[in-house]
């Protein structure tokens, strides 16, 4: 009789959980780039206090996988760390959605380098050589950096898996729109990753958004052309469009965002949600003062 | 009295050293798992308390607890057995009780042997595509768990296949004798002799549901979602999944809490599995055979 009782059992939890489907509560889909993700962690977590009626959902795997779950409808708000392009744009219209794009604060994307590395600045030029296809800079001595503990002063030159957005970005800024970058980069697979393998290579160099950084690595001061000013990578710096590798953060809905998904959206763009990215270390989309 | 000739103790000194060799061999395989469990126990230990199980992750996911993906992992495993085991089952039952050994039947051992070499995260994409996507479930427990379920069924079937082999062929013969139809055999004879077989499968199933992170990340598990799931159609946390995004991708993690969530999914599996075991103990204690 093990079978029939079996059956049974089966039966019985299988009809608990379908018939406990209907939901009181409204779930807000968030996926998409891990650059933005522990800001939207912190934004869906102190939302539970502002409206208990609503749960967000949120999930990383970068800003190519939250594009993808827009253009096939599975998500409410996808977050990217670049625009999207004009093909994903047609490719989500044929299929019905309509993508609204919102910026919802600014990152600086920073060089990282190990702390005993001596270089102190970084021109876009020297960035481009040493990412970039065919790009001659391969060594540290190149540019007459010695840096200790570091076999050989052979470059370990870490760099994103393809479909994130620093990714697209870092190349768009530094290589150029027709530029590849070089055979042979590390590519990791999370912002987090990158930092921490810089942390642990003396010869390394590696970029990722500011609020990735800790006391045990370098941030590198960016010039835009050699021998300009360099300057420091820092929210201020993001905020005033002076440092040369920030970004927009956007989060895309699915045509003009309605009824909860509206609220949230707003309450992200206001000085609460706002002081909120500040904080991760990400620059707001509008100057906050924050306590 | 007689004593050993040369030959003899030769090789019985040979058979000595094989078999001190062999068992130092075997005691490497504790190894590994003495170590994991006494690290877990060491560095994860002191993260473990009322609140770390029972709470909702807070500050960024560096502080508070993990019982939202505790839950979600117990229904993901729930709803994933809830398929593959009768799958699984009916069809070893099929396999090694029903089936003549032609083209047909050798095609499904091929198919069956081929699933079990798929990559998980080739599983992760075939179930956004057909249940996510194509059934229309979106990202839901019911997605993840049907995924995870098909990428378990092979454990399933070769564990009860096997189980249901080992029961010796003069059972179902004598049963046969006796005027009993083939089902009749099954259910009385065949199946109850090889219970504890089919639970060993369900316990590799549970652990290896319990611990995979890929076919869940697109299909249904959450970086961050404080609620507990209320239906198969609800998105949840995941207990794989949360160790993978807070040792990878949150800044700011204490060091503890990785090694504290590793060893209360352990723990957890050890659990679920502790009835399939404890039942298979009784069943072996009460063999008749």
């Amino acid at each position: 009789m093990i079978s029939k009782r079996l059956l049974l059992v089966g039966m019985t939890v299988g009809a608990v959980f379908l018939s406990a489907s209907v939901q009181a509560r409204v779930l807000i889909q968030n996926k998409g780039s891990d650059t933005l993700v522990n800001v939207a962690q912190a934004w869906a977590e102190a939302y539970q206090t502002i409206d208990p009626d609503v749960a967000v959902a949120v999930s990383g795997g970068g800003s190519g996988t939250g594009i993808a779950a827009l253009i096939n409808g599975t998500v409410d708000l996808a977050n990217t760390s670049r625009a999207m392009k004009q093909k994903e744009i047609d490719l989500a219209r044929s299929k019905g959605q309509n993508p609204v794009q919102h910026i919802v604060g600014y990152d600086a994307l920073v060089v990282y380098l190990h702390k005993d590395n001596p270089a102190e600045s970084l021109s876009i030029p020297q960035l481009a050589e040493i990412y970039g296809k065919y790009g001659e800079t391969e060594n540290w001595s190149q540019l007459n950096i010695e840096i200790p503990g570091c076999k050989g002063q052979e470059m370990v030159i870490v760099s994103r898996q393809n479909n994130s957005g620093s990714y697209v970005y870092f190349r768009q800024a530094v290589l150029g729109k027709m530029r590849d970058y070089k055979m042979g980069t590390r590519d990791m697979h999370g912002s987090k990753d990158v930092v921490e393998l810089v942390e642990n290579t003396p010869c390394a160099i590696g970029f990722s958004g500011l609020a990735y950084a800790t006391p045990e690595v370098k941030l590198a001061c960016i010039a835009m052309e050699d021998g300009a000013p360099c300057v420091m990578p820092s929210v201020e710096t993001a905020l005033d469009r002076s440092y040369p590798i920030a970004r927009p953060l956007f989060m895309y809905t699915n045509g003009e965002p309605t009824g909860k998904i509206q609220e949230y959206l707003n309450w992200i763009l206001s000085d609460e949600g706002q002081c909120i990215i500040r904080k991760k270390g990400y620059a707001p989309v509008q100057n906050v003062t924050c306590n | 009295m007689f004593a050993a000739s040369g030959l003899n103790s030769r090789n019985n000194r040979r058979q000595a050293l094989i078999r001190i060799l062999f068992m130092l061999m075997t005691g490497l395989l504790i190894l590994p798992v003495l170590i994991i469990l006494t690290t877990l126990l060491y560095k994860g230990g002191p993260a473990i308390s009322f609140e770390f199980l029972f709470g909702n992750p807070t500050n960024g996911m560096t502080e508070g607890g993990i019982f939202p993906a505790l839950v979600g992992t117990i229904w993901l495993v729930a709803v994933a057995l809830l398929f593959s085991v009768p799958l699984g089952v009916a069809a070893a039952i099929y396999l090694s009780e029903f089936a003549a050994e032609n083209w047909f039947t050798r095609a499904i051992n091929l198919a069956i042997i081929n699933l079990a070499g798929v990559p998980s995260i080739v599983h992760a994409l075939f179930g956004v595509g057909a249940f996510v996507l194509f059934m229309d479930f979106g990202t839901s427990i019911l997605a993840a768990s049907l995924t995870l379920a098909i990428m378990t069924l092979p454990v399933v079937i070769v564990a009860t296949r096997e189980s249901l082999q080992a029961v010796p062929y003069a059972f179902r013969e004598a049963c046969w004798n006796m005027g009993a139809t083939r089902w009749q055999t099954i259910r009385r004879v065949v199946l109850p002799n090889a219970v504890s077989g089919i639970l060993t499968g369900v316990i590799l199933e549970v652990s290896r549901t319990a611990g995979e992170t890929a076919p869940i990340m697109f299909t249904g598990a959450a970086f961050f979602l404080p609620f507990l799931p209320e239906s198969v159609f609800d998105q949840t946390m995941a207990m794989s999944l949360h160790l993978f995004v807070i040792s990878t991708q949150v800044p700011g993690v204490p060091d503890e809490l990785p090694f504290g969530v590793a060893l209360v999914l352990i723990a957890m599996v050890l659990i679920m599995n502790s009835f399939s075991i404890a039942l298979r103990i009784y069943l072996r204690v009460n063999k008749k055979w």
